[in-house]
C-alpha cells in the first residue's frame, strides 16, 4: 500500500512537472550561451539604464520562447520590485487595434490601481497609454509590452504597433516591447514607418539539441532526493531510470521521436504519455511505457480512418480512384455512381445497393473528410452534382485496402 | 443550450447512451425544470458515481478507450495537457467522456459547438456553467456575462475559473473532517468541447480553433484541463501558423463482434435476437457500421422477423431458425435497399440539419404504412404543380419550351425534333453526361410562372382560357382556383428547400430558381398530376409531355420501383381510354 502510493505521488510530481513550463526551462538558464541569459542581459539593461528597447523573440513553436521570457520576467520581478511592470497581449486575442488598447488600458489600470471604464474609446485609451507611459517614465518604472503571435499584429494597418514604437521615440518614456513569433520573416512584415521605429534585435530559438534533450529527461523524470520520498523509493526510482536512458534501444526511441519533430513541446507530449502509462502498482517506469507512447505518438490518421470504413464506402473511395486514373479531371456523385454499375457490371460483385444507400455512405466519406468538395461555390447545389476529389493519395490507399480486415480480396 | 435555463447536466444524454442504454438514465438525479434549487458546485458533477466495472460494461468494445482516457486523466489533482478525442460519429466518445467524469466524480464543464453554434453562444454557455448562473425568466433568460469577443471570453474565464477553484478548495478542506467522498474528486476541472470539427466552418480565418487549441497555454492554469472532442482527426485541422497539436486519443469504429454484443443488450430474448443478429448483421456490416443507422433498420426487421412466432418468449430450436430464417430473407434485400430511405427525400440539406432529419423522417418510418405511389407528405395541388414545373424548367433548355408548350403547332415540331436528334446519339449521350455532371439548371420566375400556366390551364380544361392565358406571363390569373398565390406557394417550396433560391443574374438582375427535386420524387409528382389531368378529358401537348417524362425516368429506375411500373402501365391503359 505505501509503494503505490509513493508511486501515485511521483505520477503526480512528475505530470506537474512536464505542465509546468518553467520548471523545464530552468537548467538552460545557467549557461552564459543561452537564450535566458541574453534576454535577461537586454532587459535588465534597459532597466536599469532607464532607456527604451525592443527586441524580437523568433523560433518555432513549442521551443520555450515564451517560457524562458517568463523566468526572465519573474527574476527581474524579483530583482527590482515596483520598477517592472509587464503588460502582456496575444495576436490570437487582440489583433483588431481596438481591443488591443483597450486591453492595455485595462492592464495598466489593474497594475496602478486606477478605475478602468469599459465605454472608454480608443482616442481616450490611446492618450491614457501615452501619459503612463510619461508617468511611469518620471517615476523611472519600465513597462514591458510582450506581444505573443507577433506576426498577427502585423495584419492591417499597423496602428497599435506604430503608436506603441512611436510613443517609445521620446526620452520621457521608459518601455521594452517584445515581440514572440514563431514566423521568421516577421519583422519584414512591418511597415516602413513601423520597421524604422523597430530595434533589429532578433532571438531565435531553436529545438535543443540531442545532448540536451538527454538532459532534459533525466530533469524531468528523476525523483528529488528528500524528504518528499522515502529514500529507497526514490534511489531505486532513479536507478531504473537511468538504466533505462542509457539502453540502446531508448536511445533509439529519442531518435525516431526528435526525427520527426525535435521541439521541446514535442518531447513533453511523449513523456506525458509515457508516465501515464506507469503501472502504479509496479510504481516504477520502464521500457514498455516508453514504447506504447511511441506507437501512439505516430499515427497515421488516414489509414486509421480506411479502416473504420465499411466495404461500401470502399467500394466508392476505388471508384473514385479509377476515375482518377482515368485522368477525368472533375468528377461528381453521379460519375462515381456510373463507375460504380461499371465495376458491377464487370466483376458481378454481391455488393450492389441502391443509389440512395450509396449517397448516405458518400456522406459518410464527406463526412470523415477522405473526400470533399473541389470548390465552396454551389452551396445551393444538391450533394450528388457537386464536384469532389479525393483526400488520400493512392500510396495510402492500397496499405489502407490491405489492412482493412472486411475488405473483399478481389482487389 | 438549454433553452429551460435549466442546468444541462442532470439532462445529459447522447444520442447512442439514450437509445442503446435507456436503463443507465434512471440512475439520474430526478429534480428538472420547474422548482429551481439554488445553484451549487455539484451541478458542475454528473449525478452519482458508477464503478468502474459498470463503466466498462455499459460500453462494450470500448475497454482499451477507456482505460487509456483513464490512465491519461490520472489520479485526483494531476495536471493534464490538452487532450484530442477523435473517432468516426456513432462511436461513443462524448458518452464515454461524461460516464468516465461521472466515475471519477470530478467537477466538469461541457458545452457543444453543434448546439452552441457561434462563438459568442460557446463562450457564454461555458461562462454560464462555471459561473453556476441559469437563464430563466427572472433574468430575462440572459447570460450571465455578454461576451462577444475572444479576449473578453479570455479574461472572464480566468476570472470564473479562479473562482471556481478556490471554491473548490474551500470544500475539500470542509469536508476533509467528513465524508471526502461527497463533493467533486479533487481540485482540478475540465472543460469539455465537443464537436469541435464544426468550429471551422464559423470562420475563414480559423482564429477560434487555434484559440481554442491555444487556450492551454494562454490560462496558463495547471488547475484546468482541456479536452476536445472530434468526430475529424487531427490532420484535417491545417493551420498556416501551425497548432501545439493536443494529445490524440483514438475510437475505432466498431467491429462486427463488438456490435453483435451491443445490440444484444437490454433484449428480451437474447436468444432469439442472436439468431436474429445472425442472420442480418453481416450483410448491413457491408453498408455501415454505425450503431445509430444499424438499430433504426434493424428494429422494423426484428417485428418482422418475429411474425411467424406467437409467443415472443421462445427459445428458438435450429428448426425454427431455418424457418424465421426463411420468412425473412425476402425483406432482407429490400430492406438493405431501403435502410436510409428517408435519404431519397428531395431535401439534401445541410450536414448540420442532417440529424434533425433523420429523426423526424424515423417517426414517419414508424408511423408507417403509406402508399408507395403517394407522396409521403401533403402539399397544396397548386404546390405540386409549381413543383413539376420547377422540374421540367430545371431539367430542360429553355429553347425547348415553346415546342412543348404551344398549343398551336407544338406536335409537328416535336417530331421533327425527334427525327433530327435521332441521328446523332452520341450527342444526346453527351448531353446526357452534361446533365449527370451539372445538374439542375437554373431558371428565372417569368420562366417557371409561364410551364405553370400552361399546365394548369390544361387541368382546368377550359378552352377560352386556354387562349387567353397563352403565352401571357405573371400569376395575374387569379381567376384560375389553383393559384391562390403561387408567390406564396413559391417562397414555401424554397423555404422546404424543393426550390433553392440561387444568385441573381449578372445580365437581368433578377433571381434565379433551381428545383432540388430528386428524380424518384418528381416521378410520384408527376404521376400524381398525370391522374388529376387524366379525370378531366382534355388532350393537350402536356399531357404527352408529361408521360414523356414518366417514360424516360422510369426506364432509369427499372430496378427499384417496379410497382411503379405497373401503377403506371395500368394508368395508360386509363389514359388510352380516356383519349379514345
Amino acid at each position: 500500500m505505501e509503494g503505490e502510493n509513493q508511486a501515485e505521488k511521483a505520477l503526480i510530481l512528475i505530470r506537474s512537472r512536464i505542465c509546468n513550463p518553467s520548471y523545464i526551462f530552468t537548467p538552460f538558464s545557467d549557461s552564459p550561451e543561452s537564450n535566458y541569459s541574453k534576454l535577461k542581459f537586454i532587459i535588465s539593461n534597459s532597466v536599469t539604464e532607464a532607456c527604451n528597447n525592443s527586441i524580437l523573440l523568433l523560433g518555432p513553436r513549442g521551443c520555450g520562447k515564451i517560457a524562458v521570457l517568463n523566468l526572465v520576467l519573474r527574476d527581474l520581478l524579483a530583482e527590482h520590485p515596483d520598477m517592472v511592470s509587464v503588460i502582456r497581449l496575444n495576436g490570437l486575442l487582440h489583433s483588431d487595434d481596438n481591443c488591443a488598447l483597450k486591453e492595455i488600458a485595462r492592464q495598466l489600470c489593474v497594475e496602478h490601481q486606477l478605475l478602468f471604464s469599459k465605454m472608454a474609446s480608443f482616442d481616450d485609451n490611446s492618450q491614457f497609454m501615452i501619459s503612463m507611459l510619461r508617468e511611469c517614465g518620471l517615476a523611472h518604472k519600465t513597462i514591458i509590452f510582450v506581444l505573443d503571435e507577433f506576426d498577427l499584429f502585423a495584419q492591417g494597418k499597423q496602428r497599435l504597433l506604430y503608436s506603441l514604437l512611436d510613443a517609445m521615440q521620446s526620452i520621457t518614456s521608459q518601455a521594452v516591447v517584445i515581440g514572440v513569433s514563431c514566423r521568421l520573416d516577421a519583422d519584414q512584415l512591418l511597415e516602413k514607418r513601423v520597421r524604422s521605429r523597430f530595434s533589429h534585435r532578433k532571438l531565435l530559438f531553436l529545438p535543443p539539441s540531442k545532448e540536451e534533450l538527454q538532459r532534459l529527461l533525466e530533469h524531468i523524470l528523476s525523483l528529488p532526493i528528500d524528504s518528499s520520498f522515502s529514500h529507497d523509493y526514490a534511489m531505486e526510482f532513479n536507478a531504473k531510470l537511468h538504466k533505462i536512458v542509457g539502453d540502446c534501444r531508448f536511445t533509439e526511441i529519442v531518435d525516431t521521436l526528435s526525427g520527426s519533430d525535435s521541439t521541446v513541446n514535442h518531447l513533453l507530449k511523449f513523456l506525458f504519455r509515457a508516465v501515464c502509462c506507469m503501472d502504479l502498482d509496479f510504481g516504477f517506469l520502464t521500457l514498455e511505457n516508453f514504447k506504447t507512447a511511441i506507437l501512439s505518438i505516430q499515427r497515421q490518421p488516414k489509414l486509421e480512418c480506411l479502416q473504420d470504413c465499411s466495404v461500401l464506402e470502399l467500394y466508392i473511395l476505388v471508384c473514385m480512384k479509377r476515375l482518377e486514373d482515368k485522368e477525368q479531371n472533375s468528377y461528381n456523385f453521379n460519375s462515381v455512381m456510373k463507375e460504380y454499375k461499371g465495376i458491377h457490371d464487370s466483376y458481378q460483385t454481391s455488393d450492389y445497393y441502391a443509389r440512395n444507400v450509396c449517397l448516405r455512405a458518400f456522406e459518410h466519406l464527406l463526412q470523415r473528410e477522405l473526400i470533399c468538395f473541389t470548390d465552396n461555390r454551389g452551396q445551393s447545389q444538391s450533394v450528388e452534382f457537386r464536384p469532389v476529389k479525393l483526400l488520400i493519395s493512392s500510396h495510402e490507399l492500397y496499405p489502407g485496402l490491405k489492412s482493412n480486415r472486411s475488405c473483399p480480396l478481389a482487389y | 443550450m438549454d433553452k429551460e435555463g435549466t442546468p444541462p447536466i442532470p439532462k445529459r444524454t447522447t444520442r447512442s447512451s439514450s437509445s442503446i442504454t435507456p436503463s443507465k438514465n434512471a440512475a439520474k438525479p430526478p429534480k428538472t425544470s420547474d422548482p429551481y434549487p439554488p445553484s451549487t458546485l455539484n451541478d458542475l458533477i454528473f449525478g452519482q458515481p458508477i464503478s468502474l466495472d459498470s463503466l466498462l460494461s455499459n460500453f462494450p468494445g470500448r475497454r482499451i478507450q477507456i482505460l487509456e482516457l483513464l490512465r491519461l486523466l490520472g489520479p485526483p489533482n494531476s495536471p493534464l495537457l490538452p487532450l484530442f478525442i477523435y473517432g468516426g460519429s456513432s462511436t461513443g466518445k462524448t458518452s464515454i467522456v461524461l460516464q468516465i467524469f461521472r466515475h471519477l466524480n470530478r467537477p466538469f464543464v461541457y458545452s457543444s459547438c453543434r448546439t452552441c453554434y457561434n462563438p459568442r453562444i460557446l463562450f457564454e454557455s461555458t461562462l454560464n456553467q462555471l459561473l453556476l448562473h441559469r437563464r430563466k425568466v427572472v433574468n430575462g433568460y440572459s447570460s450571465a456575462k455578454r461576451c462577444e469577443r475572444p479576449a473578453d471570453f479570455v479574461n472572464y474565464l480566468r476570472e470564473a475559473l479562479n473562482d471556481v477553484l478556490t471554491n473548490l478548495k474551500g470544500h475539500l478542506r470542509k469536508s476533509s473532517s467528513e465524508k471526502l467522498e461527497e463533493r467533486g474528486n479533487g481540485r482540478m476541472i475540465y472543460l469539455i468541447f465537443d464537436n469541435v470539427e464544426l468550429v471551422r466552418e464559423w470562420d475563414k480565418s480559423s482564429g477560434i480553433t487555434h484559440l481554442l487549441f491555444e487556450l492551454y497555454d494562454i490560462l496558463k492554469m495547471p488547475e484546468v484541463g482541456l479536452i476536445f472532442i472530434s468526430s475529424t482527426s487531427p490532420d484535417t485541422y491545417y493551420s498556416s501558423a501551425g497548432v501545439v497539436e493536443p494529445i490524440p486519443v483514438l475510437f475505432p469504429d466498431y467491429t462486427e463482434d463488438v456490435l453483435c454484443q451491443i445490440f444484444m443488450r437490454n433484449q428480451a430474448n437474447p436468444k432469439l435476437y442472436s439468431s436474429f443478429l445472425d442472420v442480418i448483421l453481416r450483410p448491413f456490416c457491408r453498408i455501415t457500421r454505425r450503431v445509430d443507422e444499424l438499430s433504426t433498420a434493424f428494429s422494423p426487421l426484428f417485428k418482422k422477423y418475429c411474425e411467424p412466432l406467437s409467443d415472443l418468449g421462445v427459445v428458438p430450436s435450429e428448426d425454427m431458425k431455418r424457418r424465421l430464417f426463411c420468412h425473412l430473407q425476402p425483406h432482407i434485400a429490400a430492406s438493405l435497399n431501403e435502410i436510409f430511405k428517408f435519404e431519397s427525400q428531395p431535401s439534401l440539406e445541410a450536414e448540420a440539419n442532417k440529424e434533425k432529419f433523420t429523426r423526424k423522417c424515423n417517426m414517419r418510418k414508424v408511423e408507417g404504412g403509406e402508399a408507395f405511389d403517394e407522396m409521403d407528405f401533403h402539399i397544396s395541388t397548386s404546390a405540386k404543380y409549381l413543383l413539376i414545373s420547377a422540374f421540367l424548367a430545371s431539367r430542360n433548355p429553355a429553347t425547348l419550351d415553346a415546342s412543348l408548350f404551344d398549343s398551336t403547332g407544338g406536335s409537328d415540331n416535336r417530331k421533327r425534333r425527334r427525327k433530327s436528334s435521332g441521328k446523332s446519339i452520341e450527342q444526346k449521350e453527351s448531353a446526357e453526361q452534361e446533365l449527370l455532371m451539372k445538374g439542375p439548371g437554373s431558371f428565372p420566375l417569368e420562366r417557371l410562372l409561364a410551364i405553370f400556366q400552361c399546365i394548369t390551364s390544361v387541368a382546368e380544361g377550359s378552352l377560352e382560357e386556354d387562349q387567353q392565358e397563352d403565352g401571357g406571363l405573371g400569376a395575374e390569373g387569379g381567376d384560375i382556383g389553383l393559384m391562390s398565390d403561387v408567390l406564396l406557394q413559391l417562397s414555401t417550396l424554397c423555404n422546404a428547400n424543393f426550390i433553392s433560391k440561387g444568385g441573381s443574374c449578372p445580365l437581368e438582375g433578377s433571381t434565379r430558381y433551381r428545383s432540388t427535386v430528386g428524380e424518384e420524387m418528381a416521378l410520384k409528382n408527376s404521376i400524381w398530376c398525370l391522374r388529376s389531368l387524366m379525370a378531366k378529358p382534355s388532350f393537350s401537348i402536356v399531357h404527352s409531355y408529361l408521360t414523356g417524362t414518366l417514360q424516360k425516368l422510369i426506364s432509369r429506375f427499372e430496378n427499384d420501383c417496379h410497382i411503379l411500373g405497373n401503377w403506371l402501365t395500368e394508368s395508360f391503359d386509363c389514359y388510352v381510354i380516356v383519349q379514345i
